[in-house]
């Protein structure tokens, strides 16, 4: 398995994953035109023949025994320059009087588009039959290493948006105390239209007055800055890498925004350059194994290469690798290479 | 015969036992003795100064049967509204959310915050013994106020506003506040009403959210209660209405009671009010008016009978010009009731 580009004939395989992602994958919309769309920008952005701002990259994680793509995932270079970009900002309000002893702390929901200029950790999504073998590991972290390759492409700070918590009937609480009110509309049909990229509607119908949070439901108060259960590993892996949250959330689904320097992420961090060596001696990487993994990237934008390989083909400054993980690289001798251990040495996420 | 005059510290003990027999609560009247007693002071310090006297002024008056000297109610005027301080209300309003893309257009109720009834003239403090509410007396104890501001225009706002008791129940469950107020101060209603009543209303706005509220975000039983007035007000709610107020946008900002609004010359208390000159006879008849002195100070008002007529001058009944405290040439005003 390997991390790749996006490619024009991977078409049919985004919209095939667009059907399956559902609800709540907002950058994954069920629609052809959309996904076509989302891919011409990809491989312009990898073309470099858009402005940086507008770059998105997408990556596919690749089966090298099949042809079909297991999983995708995506980086955004900066947010919020095309459409707008809504979060609200998560605020305290303290209602005070010492002569009636009342001291007492709310929370306040601002409208923000504070995260603008960010850069993004954005879609992700793993084929339910690839989910096994630090698969999904490598499709996130990968872009780590990315951002690590090439650091002039991207700002000082990245995010991720978490999907908010929603029940299993897909009710977003939060949704159903706020948005709906003004929205008159299920949740899943705004979701779909964000999207679409149709964000004007979001301005349009906002409110813009800040929220008092304790006049919203119980129900809702209870999921703001919370992730969907199946959201949980992504958001453990973010937090391991160093992402935190920034007190901003959604404004649909009240799920967190996490955010990190690109220079403190852990990956970026402890990632290191070396140069290739080869040889048919180099260790095979046990992928059933948590640790001892390292990622390894060809550093080539237009053909970018994200390989898993054993720590133990390491050394001070070569990295081993056996001639069919040179090829999938597409690295020779004495090319160098960017590598960094999968997960962070002191946890096992 | 009933007559509305300044109250005084001899008051005390009767404002007192009315307070304790009163079903409608009179936040801006505390029960404490010495709170009370300040009132009164302050409304006395009021009376005291001249017209030329600036700045906000508290008024209240008592409501006296001279039969048996007894206290039977309370009615007051703040001059300016907040007295020097801002003076908080939500306002109704609407904003409209619209999207033409996705045809939804919706007109959306938002509460503001708001300080513009600040330095109207503000009828308050009306209280009155259960065995008169359904009597004349009722509308003299209001209405003798609009009386006083004819006697004494340059002291008041032609803008004259209520605030209206809203809806909470015997328990003191009040869905307004429950829904908004008291989830920044964790206490009940009853318990911010007393602060209210001791501290200062204001003091208490300066704790509630400064940011606008979405009516939708409410349950609906607290929306449902805005600008309604609670049914213990039904009666004060019909004077005025009569007199010519009408529901503003305003809400009081802890119950969701009705601010009601009125010009001062367009009520039909001044509207219709006529001055002459007294003339004390043994005549009796004709129809029923509220006729009060000119005095500041010694501010009189009550009920009686004139027969209207052409000329400067008009004949009073003797024992309204003795409760009227008025000699034969002396200034009245009268206003049909």
């Amino acid at each position: 398995m390997y991390i790749r580009p996006i490619q024009r004939t991977d078409l049919d395989s985004l919209c095939l994953m667009a059907k399956h992602s559902g609800v709540g994958v907002t950058s994954l919309p069920d629609n052809r035109q959309k996904m076509e769309a989302k891919l011409d920008q990809a491989l312009a952005s990898f073309d470099k023949t858009l402005p940086l701002s507008d770059r998105v990259y997408l990556f596919a994680l690749v089966d090298e025994t099949s042809t079909e793509l297991a999983g995708i995932c995506a980086l955004e270079s900066s947010i919020g320059h095309g459409d707008v970009w809504y979060n609200y900002h998560v605020g305290k309000s303290v209602h005070a009087s010492r002569e009636i002893n009342v001291h007492k702390v709310t929370q306040t929901l601002y409208l923000s588009n504070d995260l603008t200029g960010c850069s993004e950790i954005a879609t992700l999504f793993l084929m339910p039959e690839y989910r096994n073998n630090q698969n999904g590991q490598l499709l996130s972290r990968s872009r780590y290493l990315f951002l690590a390759d090439f650091r002039e492409l991207f700002g000082e700070d990245i995010i991720a948006e978490m999907r908010g918590y929603s029940d299993a009937d897909g009710n977003s609480p939060f949704w159903e105390s706020l948005g709906r009110h003004f929205f008159q509309m299920e949740f899943s049909d705004a979701d779909y239209l964000t999207g679409l990229g149709n964000k004007v509607f979001i301005a349009e119908l906002m409110p813009k007055f800040p929220i008092h949070v304790p006049m919203l439901t119980e129900a809702a108060q209870a999921v703001i800055g919370k992730v969907h259960p199946q959201t949980e590993p992504a958001l453990a892996m973010l937090k391991s890498e160093g992402f935190e949250f920034n007190h901003y959330i959604d404004i649909f689904d009240g799920g967190p925004s996490v955010g990190a320097k690109i220079k403190n992420v852990r990956a970026v961090r402890e990632s290191k350059v070396y140069r290739v060596g080869l040889s048919d001696q180099a260790p095979a990487p046990d992928l059933s194994a948590k640790q001892g993994l390292m990622m390894v990237s060809n550093r080539q934008l237009a053909d970018y290469r994200v390989l898993l390989v054993d720590q133990g083909a390491a050394g001070d400054d070569t990295l081993w690798l056996n001639p069919a993980q040179a090829t999938i690289l597409n690295v020779s001798e004495g090319d160098t290479v960017r590598a960094v251990s999968l997960r962070p040495k002191e946890l096992s996420v | 015969m009933l007559v509305v005059r300044p109250s005084t510290f001899s008051d005390l003990t009767g404002i007192e036992r009315l307070l304790n027999d009163t079903d409608a609560r009179v936040t801006t009247l505390p029960k404490e003795r010495d709170k009370l007693s300040e009132k009164i002071s302050e409304s006395d310090d009021g009376f005291r100064v001249g017209i030329d006297g600036d700045g906000p002024t508290s008024f209240l008056f008592v409501l006296q049967d001279t039969d048996d000297n007894q206290v039977y109610g309370t009615s007051g005027i703040d001059s300016e509204a907040g007295y020097g301080y801002p003076f908080f209300n939500y306002r109704l309003d609407e904003v409209v959310h619209a999207s033409h893309h996705l045809n939804i257009s919706s007109k959306i109720p938002v509460l503001f915050l708001s300080h513009e009834l600040t330095g109207r003239t503000l009828l308050r403090s009306f209280a009155i013994d259960p065995a008169l509410k359904k009597s004349d007396g009722f509308d003299l104890l209001s209405r003798a106020r609009l009386m006083y501001m004819a006697a004494n225009p340059d002291r008041f706002h032609q803008e004259v506003i209520v605030e209206i008791q809203g809806i909470f129940d015997e328990k003191g469950a009040c869905p307004f506040w429950d829904a908004v107020g008291r989830k920044f101060f964790d206490m009940d209603f009853l318990t911010a009403d007393y602060y209210c009543s001791m501290k200062s209303k204001t003091f208490m706005s300066e704790l509630i959210p400064q940011h606008p509220v979405y009516v939708p975000l409410l349950p609906p039983e607290a929306s449902a209660t805005i600008s309604q007035n609670h049914p213990a007000a039904n009666r004060t709610c019909q004077l005025l209405y009569r007199e010519g107020f009408h529901k503003s946008k305003f809400i009081d900002p802890f119950d969701g009671g009705p601010v009601l609004k009125a010009q001062l010359r367009n009520t039909h208390t001044i509207g219709n009010i006529r001055f002459k000159k007294a003339r004390p006879s043994d005549v009796v008849g004709g129809m029923k008016y509220l006729i009060s002195n000119q005095s500041n100070q010694d501010f009189r008002c009550v009920i009686g009978t004139l027969v209207d007529g052409i000329g400067d001058s008009i004949r009073i009944p003797l024992d309204v010009a003795d409760a009227l405290n008025i000699q034969a040439g002396d200034d009245i005003a009268y206003s049909p009731l």
